[in-house]
């Protein structure tokens, strides 16, 4: 323990072994260690073991094997056209320092030493050309082969223009003389250099050298002829290398360059046979033999001693001189970084001293191997440089000025003049009274280009009252003046003496301050008339706005000799006027607050407050029709049964969204400007009006079916019941005269039908008037009675009331409220009004009349058939049967008579109905129903009720059957005063 | 009527959306919804401040959103004149209705949300049925003259207010439109819980009280401050009470039939404009949006009791 305490320790002690642990004997043996490139990948393999390997199993693919590229978009880039270059399609190590495209500093092709054999043939590697497939002839061009440009080198370049041609030396001409002097003295220095090598060169061999050339200098002294002059020859200047070690003369040490560098190989013959180099005779007097290790050294191995390395003395220099001179050749040793033909410089000697170039001035560096393209913008140094030449070409002071500050100096922005100003100048005052509206708005447009504003020297029109005239002017005074004093001196040497200060003020008053001083005038579009122009100035002033208040205004500025139309004219171009030249500012101040002004008004606001407006709240109502399904969604029926007028629906019959449907404000649609009516035939009248009214329609009905327009359910409804109670009545239905009318115009042409249509006009009219005037009274009692009669008969509550309205309990008889009393009660003033006398507006409706008074007619028919049918008693029908007590007696009496009639009516009937006689069921009893329907039952009639209630799918049918059972209701009326109305008839 | 109890910040959730548009309560008030400018919606627990839902899927910033009646759908309004039906629970946008001319600025649900009704800054009131896959407008009223900024509805109207200053009563039962002009531009319109009565929040500082029968105006709220803000107001549970956010970073809160301010609710101290709230449907409990955040107020008395 003491003796550790005394020991030092240095380092980190090893791990203590185990004990049964036995250290590897070892470390990994060099031939175990093995090589990888960068990416970790192993290249070299034992030569038994698969050698070199590149890639992936000396393949291109991978571990996950080869997939195909994926797919990649390229139409974001078929603008940019990319440029494929070799390096893409190379490896990483390809570019490296031993791939085959090393990337680096290398020289040119240009100014590297090319290979004899190039020079000789003139051979160059040439980048490989695009084959032309458009010649004849595939393949490289021949004439591209047989016709090469001469490139040369660019030091050889440089030596031509210099005046060198090749086989000449280099350097300043010689005399004969001279030449013949060199040519000996490189002889011998060539002599001497083989001989000795350049080491051994001797001084004193160089001495002599030069002492031998003055002797020939001597010798040829005669036929010297100093005038011409000879190219030196060419010859290969040695180079001295200093000696810079204290060998002895030519001594070269053992040289200590492993075996596998390259200058081993051929620098130091006596070195050791390098396996990957050439092989080496030793001398040509000696036999071949081969020396050096047996297989050289493994591409794992590092070099191993010398080991079989004879040391004999061959290898040792005993002589200086006898040996064959050695050319020591430059040492050529791959370096890294180092540019190909060249080598590091070894000397120590280096010139540490900067030289200061003195660069020219104007000299600006440029690659003039880069070629430039003569459409290239220029740079704005040259630019400049150009076009100030340009101007100073005549060399004459005043072409410094350009060709505006010319114009600016000359004024000849004023001096231009328009053709329609001198023309309206012209012209007499009548006819500029006449023209003046178009004439003057025309120059006026046009002088204002010139006339209004100011041409700066910025070359843009500023108009004159645009800026702060009196600022404007002030700043165009002081840039025009500096422009003056500038062209002033430029002249003044030349003698001439343009400007001076008077003509200065004078070009000013004339030219410049009229157009701007005068802070009213701005745009002047009535200079052609210079009153009328004072005029148009006054009412600017004005500043009015209200229409009357400028009448007043312009009527006293206005002469007498004005006439009204001329006065009202200028008015209005004066208002268009300034509307139109209105200055730019003014424009923009238009639009345009500037922050102050926002929070000013703010501030004033912020002020205000406490003066409070009072609120007034306005109520407006207007219709407004909730579409069908939103009602639908909302679970409420949609408002007056949906019978809205439906508004024009800009979505619907347009495209479904279109811009334009909200660029027009909501007020300027059609629709803004209908107020929204309420159309009376939707209105339901109260109670007894409401019975009059049907009543009326029924006496109507006799004669016209009135072409009303649809009637909705809750109408629909109601005449069944009397229906019901007239149905009862004979089935049989004598023809009206528009019936026998249309009947008989059935097969006429056209051009005679006009007493058709002439007959239903006048029918229309005449048989209203005479069923409801001439018949009106006594009929109308006789029916009421009868009705009261029928429904005593038939128990039905109701006894005086028989309309519609009566029998609907569902009914709101209360008078209406709200919006609805106002809304209704002029409708039914409306209603009052018009049912005592046909409604003349539906007479004109002779087509519409005639079609639905024949297909009632038919329907009727078909009714008939139907109700005749009824009486069979039939599996199909359903519903409760009325008791058969009920069938009133009397009804049935005039029932009787009816049917006689009918069959009196149907032996006359033309044949040709018999076609048209159609039934929906398929029944044998159907072809006798004409003659099976002399009896008539309630059974019938609610029978029909139902048939009735189930065509009610359209209002036009339900109309129909309306009409039906007016008509029945009539029927017995008419067979009453048959003969009578047969004598009307016919 | 029960005394006024002070509302107390409960809650302060950081909505991490941009700055939050609006804020909205659910049917029961039992989740919250945030529209922010970053053209999210989310859905929120506001009792615990928990981020339950984000949809995404607006082009423009969300200006409103309103929950149907079961829950289970959302519909939002954006600035990129889309309105969006969203399924609550998958976040999936189910159908994307556009035929507003200009961002749309408000949206509502009718009572059983088979109607959305939106409108927009095209003066534009649209009725969607949402229900089936139907893009365009059931009906599409372009009554107003200038933006519309909150529609509301009932069993069956239809009110919207617009900045042309007046409320429209669009009544579909009896298929007539009732015009109530104010004056001033409406910022925001609330109805109260028996469907009397409007409470417009107006530009000039002040909440009118309309009656819907007649059209009258029954009172005036003043105190707050909406300057050029579209501030939204509320009616509280008990409808005795109002409350409106304010461009100074309060809220007031005002007693409905005196008019005078109840409550100052300062809801931060360092600005900010509390532009948009929505009042709890059955508690004293309401919500409050203020630049990235959004902010739960209720009584005290009420959450001790719902500890309780």
């Amino acid at each position: 323990m003491d003796e550790d305490n005394h020991l030092h320790r240095f380092g980190t002690p090893l791990e203590p072994l185990e004990k049964d642990e036995v250290p590897a004997k070892k470390p990994l043996a060099i031939e175990d260690q093995i090589v990888k490139d960068e990416n970790g990948k192993r290249r070299f393999h034992g030569a038994f073991t698969g050698g070199f390997s590149a890639g992936f199993w000396n393949t291109v693919g991978s571990l996950e094997g080869w997939t195909p590229q994926n797919f990649k978009s390229s139409r974001g880039e078929k603008a940019s056209k990319v440029e494929q270059r070799p390096e893409d399609f190379m490896d990483n190590e390809d570019l490296g320092e031993f791939g085959i495209a090393p990337q680096g500093i290398r020289t040119r092709d240009e100014f590297s030493k090319e290979s004899e054999q190039e020079q000789r043939t003139g051979l160059r590697k040439r980048k490989p050309m695009q084959p032309q497939v458009a010649g004849p002839i595939p393949g490289v061009p021949v004439l591209e082969q047989l016709l090469r440009p001469v490139r040369d080198k660019v030091a050889v370049r440089i030596l031509k223009s210099m005046g060198w041609k090749p086989g000449q030396g280099v350097g300043p001409r010689q005399t004969r003389k001279e030449k013949r002097q060199a040519t000996a003295r490189n002889k011998r220095e060539q002599y001497l250099l083989d001989h000795y090598g350049d080491e051994g060169l001797p001084s004193s061999a160089k001495q002599q050298n030069r002492e031998d050339a003055a002797d020939d200098e001597d010798s040829e002294d005669e036929d010297d002829d100093e005038d011409i002059t000879f190219a030196p020859d060419d010859y290969e200047p040695m180079f001295y290398t200093p000696k810079d070690n204290r060998f002895g003369m030519s001594y070269s040490g053992l040289s200590r360059a492993p075996v596998l560098s390259k200058s081993s190989t051929s620098a130091t013959p006596m070195q050791h046979i390098n396996l990957f180099g050439q092989l080496e005779t030793a001398t040509k007097q000696k036999p071949f033999s081969i020396r050096g290790q047996a297989f050289g050294v493994g591409a794992f191995e590092e070099e191993d001693e010398d080991i079989y390395a004879k040391d004999d003395m061959t290898r040792y220099d005993f002589s200086l001189a006898d040996k064959q001179p050695q050319k020591k050749k430059a040492q050529y040793v791959q370096q890294r970084h180092v540019i190909d033909g060249f080598s590091e410089d070894k000397s120590n000697i280096t010139h540490n001293k900067p030289f200061v170039i003195d660069l020219p001035r104007d000299f600006k560096p440029r690659n003039w191997l880069q070629r430039r393209s003569r459409f290239t913008p220029l740079d704005a140094e040259r630019a400049r440089k150009i076009a100030e030449t340009d101007y100073k070409k005549a060399g004459l002071g005043r072409h410094d000025l350009n060709p505006e500050q010319r114009a600016q100096l000359l004024g000849e922005s004023q001096v231009k003049k328009n053709p329609f100003k001198t023309a309206s100048s012209v012209s007499t005052q009548e006819q500029q009274e006449r023209s003046k509206s178009l004439l003057e708005l025309i120059s006026a447009k046009s002088s204002n280009f010139t006339k209004g504003g100011l041409i700066t020297t910025a070359g843009e029109e500023l108009p004159a009252a645009t800026v702060a005239p009196v600022e404007l002017s002030k700043e165009l005074k002081e840039s025009n003046t500096a422009l003056q004093a500038q062209a002033a001196s430029k002249t003044k040497n030349l003698g001439i003496y343009l400007i001076d200060s008077e003509k200065r003020d004078y070009l000013y008053n004339n030219f410049l301050i009229p157009a701007s001083s005068q802070p009213s005038s701005g745009f002047k579009p009535f200079l052609a008339d210079e009153a009328k122009q004072q005029r148009y100035e006054k009412f600017l002033a004005a500043n009015l706005k209200d229409d009357k208040e400028i009448t007043e205004f312009l009527a006293e500025l206005q002469p007498v000799t004005l006439s009204l139309w001329d006065r009202e004219m200028e008015k209005k171009e004066f208002m268009q006027a300034s509307k139109i030249y209105r200055p730019l500012a003014g424009l923009m101040l238009d639009r345009f607050v500037s922050e102050a002004t926002v929070q000013e008004g703010n501030a004033k606001q912020d002020v205000q407050p406490e003066e409070k407006l009072k609120i007034v709240m306005k109520r407006t109502k207007v219709m407004w029709k909730p579409s069908a399904l939103l009602c639908k969604r909302y679970n409420i029926a949609e408002p007056f049964g949906g019978a809205l007028p439906e508004v024009e629906n800009a979505l619907k019959g347009k495209a479904k969204m279109s811009i334009f449907d909200y660029l027009e404000t909501s007020v300027n649609t059609k629709a803004n400007f209908q107020t929204p009516t309420i159309i009376p035939k939707h209105i339901e009248l109260p109670k007894q009006q409401q019975g009059q009214q049907q009543r009326e329609q029924l006496t109507l009905s006799t004669s016209k079916p009135t072409p009303t327009a649809p009637v909705e359910e809750a109408e629909v409804k109601p005449p069944l019941e009397p229906a019901n109670s007239t149905a009862s009545k004979p089935i049989f239905v004598p023809k009206t005269p528009l019936e026998h009318a249309v009947e008989a115009a059935r097969d006429k042409p056209i051009s005679e039908k006009t007493d058709l249509f002439k007959s239903i006009f006048d029918d229309s009219d005449e048989d209203t008037n005479s069923t409801a005037v001439a018949q009106g009274e006594p009929q109308e009692l006789q029916r009421d009675a009868k009705i009261k009669e029928m429904q005593a008969a038939l128990g039905l509550p109701s006894a005086t009331a028989t309309s519609a309205a009566a029998v609907n309990l569902l009914r709101n008889n209360s008078p209406p409220r709200g919006i609805f009393a106002a809304l209704f009660k002029p409708a039914e003033e409306q209603m009052d009004k018009s049912t005592e006398p046909a409604p003349p507006k539906f007479a004109p409706i002779a087509g519409n009349k005639l079609k639905i008074a024949y297909k009632s007619r038919e329907e009727r028919l078909k009714n008939d058939r139907e109700l005749a049918m009824a009486e069979v008693p039939q599996v199909d029908l359903y519903g409760p049967k009325l008791p058969s007590q009920l069938k009133p007696t009397e009804v049935q009496a005039e029932a009787s008579i009816d049917a006689k009639l009918q069959q009196l009516w149907q032996q006359h009937a033309p044949k040709k109905r018999k076609a048209e006689q159609w039934v929906e069921r398929t029944l044998s009893s159907s072809e006798d129903s004409d003659e099976d329907s002399t009896e008539s039952s309630s059974d019938d009639s609610d029978v029909k009720a139902k048939k009735s209630k189930s065509k009610k799918s359209s209002s036009k049918k339900s109309k129909k059957s309306k009409q039906k059972a007016k008509k029945k209701s009539k029927k017995s009326e008419k067979s009453k005063h048959k003969s009578k109305k047969k004598k009307s008839k016919h | 009527m029960p005394a006024f109890l002070n509302f107390n910040c409960s809650k302060t959730i950081d909505c991490k959306q941009g700055a939050v548009r609006a804020v909205r309560y659910n049917v029961d008030g039992s989740y919250c919804l945030s529209c922010g400018s970053d053209k999210k919606i989310k859905l929120w627990n506001p009792v615990s401040g928990l981020l339950l839902k984000t949809y995404g899927g607006h082009a423009d910033e969300v200006t409103d959103v309103a929950g149907s009646c079961d829950s289970s759908y959302i519909v939002s309004s954006s600035l990129d004149k889309s309105i969006i039906y969203w399924d609550v629970a998958t976040g999936a946008p189910v159908r994307r209705l556009r035929s507003h001319a200009g961002g749309v600025r408000c949206v509502c649900f009718n009572e059983d949300s088979s109607i959305a009704i939106s409108g927009g800054r095209d003066n534009a009131i649209m009725c969607w049925d949402i229900r089936t896959r139907r893009l365009d407008p059931v009906q599409v009223m372009k009554d107003a003259k200038d933006c519309i900024t909150t529609v509301l509805t009932n069993d069956h109207k239809i009110f919207a207010s617009s900045l042309d200053g007046c409320v429209r009563h669009y009544d579909i039962r009896v298929g007539e439109l009732t015009c109530d002009e104010v004056g001033q531009p409406i910022t925001y319109l609330a109805q109260t819980k028996d469907e009397q009565c409007l409470l417009a929040g107006c530009q000039d500082n002040t909440l009118r009280l309309l009656d819907c029968e007649s059209g009258g105006l029954l009172s005036e709220y003043k105190g707050h401050q909406s300057a050029d803000y579209l501030i939204e107001c509320g009616i509280l549970a008990d409808d005795a009470h109002l409350v409106s956010g304010s461009s100074d970073g309060d809220a007031y809160v005002w007693d409905l039939l005196e008019a005078k301010v109840l409550q100052r609710i300062r809801i931060s101290d360092n600005g900010g404009v509390v532009h948009s709230l929505a009042t709890h449907p059955k508690r004293q409990e309401m919500l409050f949006a203020r630049r990235r955040d959004m902010y739960v107020f209720s009584t005290d008395l009420q959450i001790e009791e719902e500890q309780l």
